[in-house]
């Protein structure tokens, strides 16, 4: 193109028009370029977004292995898809037997995530992170955490403990 | 060589309207002055950054007349290679640098993750048009002579960037770790081997280790991922300087005429070559989605290595050396080339760049170019069929063999194929 009507002093009608036509079809090509890579970058960036969670029942422990008024941690491995890869995963949960039955208690604290540890001598749990105090039922008694131990599903069948944990 | 008058001559005035002029004259009125004691973002940012003045200065630069579409492929690769790192640092995300996890986590990538087989097809089809457009911007800059004073050292930049891309990719290539890397990779580092005294030693070097295993991949990532961008950024900024400091060389015949604004002629002519580079990357990342082969396989006998198309004319004239020979075609005839190409401002010693004026400089190139390409094709036509059309796997059906267990210990690597 040899004709030299973009001359920027050029101050005819028709220039200001061919250029500012032309500035708006630079920024619609460069958006729509800009969206054809950021578009399924976000997408592939985000995938983990799409996956939900899983649960399984797994038995732990024999039933008569519980004692009634007891808390016993118990450790199991359950198969889960970590990334590209299927990895056999331990995991410790709390069993406790009271008159209402076996409850099941999530070892992670409410507040932050720190495993809990169980003093037997005191009744309780206790977060060496912040100094999250709770009872035997999981129940907040002092501390930071502000909710109390998250419990998992128990069921008791075949002489065996089972519990649901989600993946 | 022709001379350009830039269009500014220091007097202010606006080359583009759309960018108001500097503010720092006498004000007129009661509503401009109230506007610059209340700046706008733009104003606020251009007292600090001098956004305007960069902006206008870019959009203003001068382009010799009759510029045309050979002038874009700068920017096409320019655009293509931002294409790579954006596409690169995604697929990192996913991407585990081990002889155990490599093969799996690019399987994940394509059939798991969302859009990753668009993503990955992204990323490799983007390589391929990548080596197409760099070729052809080279070949403008040799046939029209724009390496010529002053513009020695734009070109031997040029060529390092060259150089950089085909070392993305080389290292790129093995990453999946199927037969085809793994076997391209054998190949591509035995060639190494044959250059005296120093073979042996730089075999260990490159491979870090004496087979391709786990240290092979991990040196060719940490290439592919730290060094090669890293390198490519700071050439492409002095690249980019270099082109804005002397200007675009325009026409071989100097054509008649002032300069014109980069802005919106060839900007115009940039965004339409921009929508269709792009636009073929996607077309072929939809179309002919990337296929991973078999995982890499040391001790298989029954695959015949073949790099990628555009390392197959080298392929082909180390497949035509006689037994003893092999160095010819694995260092000496590219070394003179890449010699060539670097000493090229100097070699061609003519004052005048029209390839009438430098007829030996233009048919040696011309028949180096014959040369490569007619090897490629050789390369291409000789391709068994089952290199051609690799087994595509629907995207978004996961192959059953994808649920396979980690192992717990890490294999013995490095078997003797």
């Amino acid at each position: 193109m040899s004709h030299n009507n973009s001359n920027p002093q050029d101050d005819t009608v028709k220039n200001k028009e061919r250029r500012k036509f032309l500035g708006i079809a630079v920024g619609v090509i460069n958006i729509a370029l800009i969206g054809a890579i950021v578009g399924p970058v976000l997408g592939f960036v985000a995938s983990p977004l799409k996956r939900r969670k899983k649960g399984e029942w797994v038995a732990v422990l024999d039933d008569s292995h519980l004692a009634p008024g007891d808390v016993k941690d118990v450790s199991f491995t359950m198969r889960i898809r970590d990334g590209f890869q299927d990895v056999d995963r331990q995991y410790t949960v709390f069993l406790r037997k009271s008159d209402d039955g076996v409850v099941c208690i999530d070892p992670a604290c409410t507040h932050l995530g720190c495993r809990v540890k169980y003093q037997s001598d005191q009744h309780r749990f206790l977060c060496p992170c912040h100094g999250g105090v709770f009872n035997q039922d999981g129940d907040v008694v002092s501390g930071p955490p502000p909710r109390p131990l998250d419990k998992h599903p128990v069921k008791v069948e075949g002489g065996k403990i089972w519990i649901y944990k989600e993946v | 060589m022709s001379k350009i008058l830039l269009p500014h001559d220091d007097k202010e005035h606006t080359l583009s309207p759309e960018v108001p002029a500097d503010k720092t004259r006498e004000t007129e009125t009661e509503e401009e002055e109230l506007r610059l004691r209340r700046p706008s973002l733009g104003d606020w940012l251009d007292l600090r950054l001098g956004w305007y003045g960069f902006v206008r200065k870019n959009l203003d630069e001068p382009m010799p007349a009759g510029v045309g579409w050979w002038q874009t492929l700068g920017n096409l690769l320019l655009t293509l290679l931002m294409f790579q790192f954006i596409t690169g640092f995604a697929l990192a995300m996913y991407y585990t640098p081990s002889t155990v996890g490599a093969h799996a986590s690019v399987k994940h990538i394509t059939y798991e993750v969302t859009l990753g087989s668009f993503v990955r097809g992204l990323h490799v089809w983007g390589s391929t048009i990548i080596v197409i457009a760099v070729v052809l911007h080279t070949l403008r800059v040799f046939f029209w002579g724009s390496y010529k004073k002053p513009r020695e050292l734009t070109w031997v930049v040029g060529v390092l960037i060259f150089q950089v891309i085909l070392g993305f990719s080389f290292t790129g290539y093995l990453l999946p770790w199927d037969q085809k890397a793994y076997w391209a990779t054998v190949v591509g580092t035995n060639i190494a081997g044959t250059i005296p005294v120093i073979g042996d030693d730089l075999i260990l070097l490159v491979r870090g280790g004496p087979e391709v295993g786990a240290l092979t991949l991990t040196r060719f990532f940490s290439l592919h991922v730290m060094f090669l961008p890293a390198m490519l950024m700071g050439l492409m900024g002095l690249h980019l300087y270099l082109v804005r400091k002397h200007h675009i060389a325009g026409p071989v015949n100097p054509q008649k005429g002032p300069p014109v604004a980069f802005y919106p002629n060839q900007l115009f002519k940039d965004a339409i070559v921009l929508l269709f580079g792009v636009g073929l990357v996607i077309y072929l990342a939809i179309g002919f989605p990337p296929a991973l082969e078999a995982i890499a396989d040391p001790t298989g006998t029954d695959f015949s290595p073949r790099p990628e198309w555009y390392f197959l004319g080298l392929y082909e004239l180390l497949k035509i050396m006689p037994a003893g020979y092999e160095i010819v075609a694995t260092a000496i005839i590219p070394g003179l080339v890449t010699i060539g190409m670097f000493a090229l401002p100097w070699l061609d010693r003519s004052k005048s760049r029209h390839p009438a004026k430098r007829q030996w400089i233009i048919y040696t190139g011309t028949a180096v170019i014959l040369m490569i390409g007619l090897m490629t094709l050789k390369g291409i036509l000789e391709t068994p069929p089952e290199h051609k059309a690799p087994p595509v796997v629907g995207a978004t059906q996961a192959p059953s063999s994808m649920r396979e267990v980690a192992p717990k210990s890490l294999p013995a690597e490095g078997k003797q194929p």
